[in-house]
């Protein structure tokens, strides 16, 4: 009996996996169904996946419960993946599976990975036919890092943030140091933060640092550019792109980061930072400054044990490069309701929904409308300097939206993290990163 | 409540068919999620493969990456070490405790219950607990270490340390093996024991010669077993603890293969790591049929 019909059921199951796993890849060539809608969509909640911490998950919360008091006949799921790094691989196995939610968010440096493959549904015909918002409500430079070639706007972005350095004035007014002004320099930066790194009892251990930043490519970027260089260049010779970290001004604002762990020690050693991470440490009142974007505002935000606010990034010869922080709200192509997704994302990012999300403090909102408006410039809800944000704008810098960036960021930081723990020296660790990215470039 | 024409409609079943029958659900499950899969992960590890886009046929050049890339034979170095480190020692472990425990003494099921409870506890909560243990500077074991003056490794900070960290913290997670070599000793039966005892064997050959050539098949079954699960379960302590750092120190394979495929949508290459892990057990276990096999012909002459 079992011999007979285990066959018949492999197969069965064989085409069914098939069948899920496989799915065809999304036609581009559909007519859009934002207005007129011929064909009803399904039943159903939109479903609407997010990342963040728990005090950033409240801001969605409160938008979604505005959406569905707004309109009575829609419902939204919520998803929330804490971690960012866990929410890129829930992506990518959702969309595998076949099953995306119908609205996600997505940084600009990863969205290509989806667009390329034709996942994401463009929103620029969306956008136009729009009543709700128009693309020059958005400041150009957020639209813009959402722009995939031909296909144009792919995605909603919700803010325009960037690296801005956030500081413990509670402990700058301790040390007798006066608070960064916006207009300092690379050498008052690294004074500032030798002056606030002590070993206050004596053990031969510093108890408090006067900085706290990640080695990445992404918070690295900006020192690169104020001093002239770049990430990434074009080998005229093949036309392939590569990492230029080798080159003198790169490698110059490189050391220079670098020695601010291994040669001044501002920076908590790789020991202390296995014992307690950065931001942790910023949290407690053990490190003075640390470096991030926008993001933190709503856990900052519960901080009570000491005052703090930001200052832009030091700058070098006044270069006052930053790099652009954005997330947007995209549409996968195997939404059965986008229709429905469409007209929540619109919500989201009109002045309406963009007030509440910037409300918690998570966002610097894309809509010029609302980023001047005291919902994010609020004087009464910290940071007090909130405008630091706008200021940098003009000065922004995109990463490459390259489809492997993820990795290309992944591995240069594997690698940078070596020099920045005295690991391994800065010529071999650029040597290394750039031969092991060159895999990743198109 | 007799049902007249039950006897029609089920026919009465012979001793295979109603084994069959009630193995079904079990190899519908087998098929299903072992061996269709399986049968997948074969094709697609010599496929290009992004999720999004249908598989094609790109050869052996999944395995030519990855023989190019620092980190797969930095996994493929780390799974090994782990598995012919923390499996021996493992076995060792549960062996010893279970021979300990065997005889009934005070406070026996005590210990059974807490050296079976690290097992029970989620894989995520007990990488959670280990990770403060290790800490370099707040953790208990290196204030520990320090008050002793003995020196206190930067455990997950350094590589060299970071390995055998990951070994000390799976040592106690040796349940399953500790209550299947007790099941196993319970086998032995008690006249072959006194026998023993009466020509005159010591304790030492009591174990040597006796217990132990009579648990060979159960050790031989948990350190096959051991092997297998040793390749895979690496990955929530290192994914937890580590990330694979520092510098790839505690990546393993099976973290590769997850992050080629849903990191770098390289599907295609993240089944043709798992082909590889899949050829590393077998070579082990290969290994040790031939290691035990001359074990026991040593104890037969």
């Amino acid at each position: 009996m079992l011999k007979h019909s285990t066959p018949l059921l492999i197969k069965l199951l064989l085409i069914q996996i098939l069948l899920v796993g496989c799915t065809s890849p999304p036609s581009t060539e559909q007519p859009l169904t934002a207005t007129s809608s011929p064909t009803p969509e399904p039943a159903g909640n939109v479903s609407f996946m997010i990342f963040g911490d728990p005090a950033e998950l409240q801001a969605y919360q409160n938008l979604v419960k505005a959406f569905e008091a707004k309109y009575p006949d829609q419902k939204i799921d919520l998803i929330h993946i804490p971690d960012q790094a866990d929410y890129r691989q829930r992506l990518a196995a959702d969309f595998a599976a076949g099953t995306p939610a119908d609205v996600v968010l997505i940084n600009y440096r990863r969205f290509s990975a989806f667009a390329d493959k034709g996942a994401l549904e463009p929103l620029g015909p969306y956008l136009e036919k729009s009543t709700l918002i128009q693309a020059d409500d958005f400041y150009p430079e957020a639209l813009a890092a959402f722009q995939w070639g031909r296909h144009g706007l792919m995605c909603i972005p919700q803010n325009v943030s960037s690296l801005v350095v956030y500081y413990n004035k509670n402990l700058f007014q301790a040390t007798g140091v006066t608070y960064p002004q916006a207009e300092w320099t690379w050498d008052d930066f690294l004074s500032a933060a030798q002056a606030l790194t002590q070993d206050q009892d004596g053990d031969g251990r510093f108890d408090q640092h006067g900085l706290g930043v990640e080695p990445t490519l992404q918070r690295v970027a900006p020192f690169i550019w104020q001093n002239g260089g770049d990430v990434v260049r074009i080998e005229r010779s093949v036309w392939t792109r590569e990492l230029a970290l080798d080159e003198p001004p790169a490698l110059e604002a490189i050391q220079w980061f670098i020695d601010l762990q291994v040669k001044h020690h501002v920076v908590p050693n790789a020991v202390e930072a296995e014992a307690e991470n950065y931001e942790s440490r910023f949290l407690n009142g053990r490190v003075a400054m640390y470096l991030n974007s926008r993001r933190g505002v709503p856990t900052y935000r519960t901080i009570t044990k000491f005052d703090w606010d930001v200052v832009p990034l030091p700058h070098k010869r006044w270069r006052h490069s930053s790099v652009l922080h954005a997330d947007g709200y995209c549409l996968p192509s195997l939404s059965p309701r986008k229709a429905a997704a469409w007209k929540f994302i619109e919500y989201a990012n009109s002045v309406e929904g963009q007030t509440l999300v910037a409300l918690s403090g998570r966002t610097v909102p894309s809509l010029k409308a609302v980023a001047v408006s005291p919902a994010f410039l609020d004087p009464a809800a910290k940071p007090l300097n909130s405008r630091v944000f706008l200021d940098t704008i003009p000065n922004l810098r995109r990463l490459p939206r390259l489809v492997h960036w993820s990795e290309i960021e992944d591995i240069a930081g594997d690698e940078l993290e070596r020099a920045f723990y005295g690991q391994a020296n800065l010529a071999e660790v650029i040597k290394a990163a750039g031969l092991r990215t060159e895999e990743y470039f198109p | 409540m007799a049902v007249p024409h039950g006897a029609k409609r089920w026919p009465a079943l012979t001793h295979p068919q109603a084994l069959g029958l009630m193995l079904l659900p079990y190899l519908l499950g087998l098929a299903g999620f072992i061996f269709v899969p399986a049968g997948l992960m074969l094709g697609l590890a010599f496929t290009q493969y992004d999720g999004l886009s249908l598989p094609h046929w790109i050869g052996l050049q999944n395995f030519t990456l990855l023989f190019a890339d620092l980190r797969f034979w930095a996994a493929l170095k780390n799974s090994i070490f782990f598995t012919v480190l923390a499996v021996p020692l493992r076995s060792l472990g549960a062996l010893a405790l279970a021979l300990f425990l065997n005889q009934p003494r005070r406070g026996a099921g005590f210990y059974r219950a807490a050296i079976y409870l690290p097992t029970v506890i989620p894989d995520i909560a007990y990488a959670l607990i280990w990770l403060w243990v290790f800490n370099p500077l707040y953790g208990p074991l290196n204030v520990l270490l320090i008050n002793l003056g003995l020196p206190a490794p930067a455990w997950f900070v350094d590589p060299s340390t970071a390995k055998p960290a990951l070994i000390v913290m799976s040592l106690f997670q040796i349940g399953e093996g500790f209550v299947i070599l007790l099941a196993g000793l319970q086998t032995i039966s008690r006249e072959v024991l006194e026998s023993a005892i009466v020509d005159g064997a010591t304790r030492r050959q009591l174990v040597w010669h006796v217990i132990l050539p009579l648990l060979r098949p159960w050790l031989v079954l948990l350190t096959i077993r051991d092997v297998i699960l040793s390749l895979q379960n690496t990955f929530t302590p290192a994914w937890v603890m580590t990330g694979g750092g520092p510098y790839y120190a505690t990546l393993f394979l099976i973290q590769l293969a997850y992050e080629e495929a849903f990191d770098g949508f390289r599907f295609g290459q993240g089944a043709a790591i798992l082909l590889i892990i899949l050829g590393v057990a077998a070579g082990l276990v290969v290994s040790l049929r031939l290691l035990t096999q001359r074990w026991s012909n040593q104890s037969d002459e």
